[in-house]
């Protein structure tokens, strides 16, 4: 699909309707305003690498790094907004693909955060697609949505029954430390992913969808007062998908806890499901950081290093 | 076809029909429901619900859920099934399917439906039903129970919005008969919840009636992670 077809599909959503209006800075969909991003990775002998990239700001990728000790042979790719974060009118596109038997990270540069708006939106379509027995490790930093923001990703993801895909996203409320009425000050945050095999065959769905006006927020089974939260998948084969799940306990054991955490099955024997709920991005981050590394042991027999000092 | 003339007729008034919904939506009707809380249990477990109060706040989210995934599911499978589109029922099958995290919540939504089903055939000749269940025996279709539900009531005559109501009110209905086998709460308190936690269903309706199936979503992250937590609990009375 062009690139220009895929945005706007993703223009005729129905939440995006009352947000129509261009913006008096650079128009929306502008030149400058439309960011697009392909990764490919390959296998290479006893490594993989970064063997294809098109790259236009406000997105950018650089070379490709080597340098997680437990797994030497991992490309690693951050995603650098040129924008320092997401913009009203902005629409990106990323596409990655894994090869056969090739491995790769993608991970952002930081925080992903998107900016008050008073007109437009900010869109992104992303499609990963990764081949047999590839390993993907797409994890971006917490994304921020700023009041008044209005964002919409779609994430396609196509996944060979014997590949490995660790994905998700982190979000916050709002900015929590700079206002009160931050917290679910956005208008819109709309984030779907779909997940299919090659030959078509869908096996998973989600759609997290917030719109101003919902009072809910603050309810006990929604956010219980907690201000980050986490949806990361595993797609993975199902014996692979057995072993992790049972090493992961659920985390809710103190009487107030930092985060809670759980582990659940997919449908359609896609894999697991980590959910997570904290205070902050980074009590958050640790749930995921203890999910990823039993997906690495169990998924490619590797471990997943401390976090670095200065994180 | 004999047995179709037997089956189940479309009423030829309203009285009928209100008399058969009531049958469908009363909770000893034997789908299962007894055995599922609906992350109830666990929601106790961890105290998101204490009280009275809680519990009404839990089964508003849980109403709202339901009305903005189960609910878009069986709009779209009674508008294809009154179309005569059994393929548009059984996309929408699939599509919640699809979208149905938690190794228990998929028990709950395939034995629920199988079971409706299976009970239906029983009283009386449902045709779309027979052929649904045939589908899901032969592993072509899931069986979702709200699809299930779809597919009854249009038969029994009734429009969406009765059958949403009744969808609704039995998503409801489960939570409070677990309540009160599981929490310090008497009956009456769980009658009046139920009894206010029914004013939303207008607007749940107003607010899903005209989204695609592409449109079910969800934002519940605490109760996502109730579903987690249940799974691994020791001491578990239900089956979710």
């Amino acid at each position: 699909m062009a690139l220009h077809e895929r945005l706007r599909r993703l223009d005729d959503y129905r939440e995006l309707s009352g947000f129509k209006t261009e913006p008096a800075q650079m128009r929306a969909a502008g030149p400058g305003k439309i960011g697009e991003l392909r990764l490919g990775f390959t296998r290479r002998g006893d490594r993989s690498v970064l063997s294809d990239l098109y790259r236009v700001a406000p997105l950018l990728v650089q070379q490709a790094l080597y340098w997680d000790e437990a797994m030497p042979e991992l490309p690693i790719c951050a995603i650098i907004s040129v924008g320092g974060g997401i913009l009203q009118g902005d629409r990106y596109t990323i596409d990655i693909s894994v090869g056969e038997g090739a491995c790769a990270q993608v991970t952002s540069q930081g925080a992903n955060r998107i900016h008050q708006m008073d007109a437009n939106y900010a869109s992104q379509h992303q499609e990963v697609v990764v081949g047999a027995d590839a390993y993907l490790e797409y994890l971006p930093d917490v994304t921020i949505p700023y009041r008044d923001s209005r964002f919409i990703n779609d994430t396609d993801l196509i996944v060979d029954e014997s590949a490995t895909v660790i994905y998700g996203e982190m979000m916050m409320t709002g900015r929590k430390h700079h206002h009160a009425s931050e917290r679910f000050g956005l208008d819109l945050l709309s984030m779907s992913v779909n997940v299919r095999r090659p030959d078509g065959r869908k096996l998973f769905t989600e759609k997290v969808l917030i719109e101003k006006g919902n009072n809910t927020g603050d309810f006990a089974a929604v956010m219980r007062g907690f201000d980050a939260f986490a949806n990361i998948m595993c797609l993975t084969p199902p014996e692979t998908a057995e072993r992790i799940k049972a090493r992961m306990d659920t985390n809710w054991l103190d009487e107030n806890p930092r985060a809670i955490s759980g582990v659940s099955a997919l449908p359609n024997g896609a894999g697991l499901m980590l959910r997570a709920v904290g205070i902050e991005s980074y009590d958050v981050r640790r749930e995921v950081r203890r999910f990823w590394k039993v997906v690495r042991e169990e998924a490619r027999g590797r471990t997943l290093p401390e976090e670095f000092l200065w994180r | 076809m004999a047995d179709r003339k037997k089956g189940a007729k479309r009423p030829k008034n309203d009285m009928l029909l209100l008399s058969r919904l009531l049958q469908f939506s009363d909770s000893t009707l034997p789908v299962g429901s007894f055995a599922f809380s609906n992350g109830l249990e666990s929601a106790l477990q961890t105290e998101v619900v204490t009280d009275a109060d809680s519990l009404q706040r839990f089964v508003e989210v849980v109403l709202r859920q339901a009305a903005h995934m189960d609910g878009i599911a069986l709009l779209h499978a009674h508008r294809a099934i009154t179309a005569g589109d059994y393929d548009g029922v059984l996309a929408a099958d699939q599509a919640l399917w699809n979208r149905r995290v938690g190794e228990e919540q998929q028990l709950m939504l395939a034995r629920m439906g199988r079971k409706l089903a299976e009970l239906s055939l029983k009283i009386s000749a449902f045709p779309h039903l027979e052929r649904w269940l045939a589908g899901i025996k032969a592993g072509e279709t899931p069986g979702c129970f709200p699809i299930g539900q779809a597919m009854a009531f249009a038969q029994l005559g009734a429009d969406e919005k009765q059958a949403f109501v009744v969808h609704q009110y039995g998503v409801a209905a489960m939570i409070m008969s677990a309540a009160v086998r599981l929490m310090r709460i008497d009956h009456l308190d769980t009658q009046r919840i139920l009894f206010a936690a029914q004013e939303s269903v207008e607007d749940e309706y107003a607010s899903v009636c005209g989204l695609e199936l592409e449109e079910m979503s969800s934002f519940a992250p605490v109760f996502d992670v109730l579903v987690a937590h249940h799974t691994t609990t020791h001491v578990r009375l239900f089956m979710n």
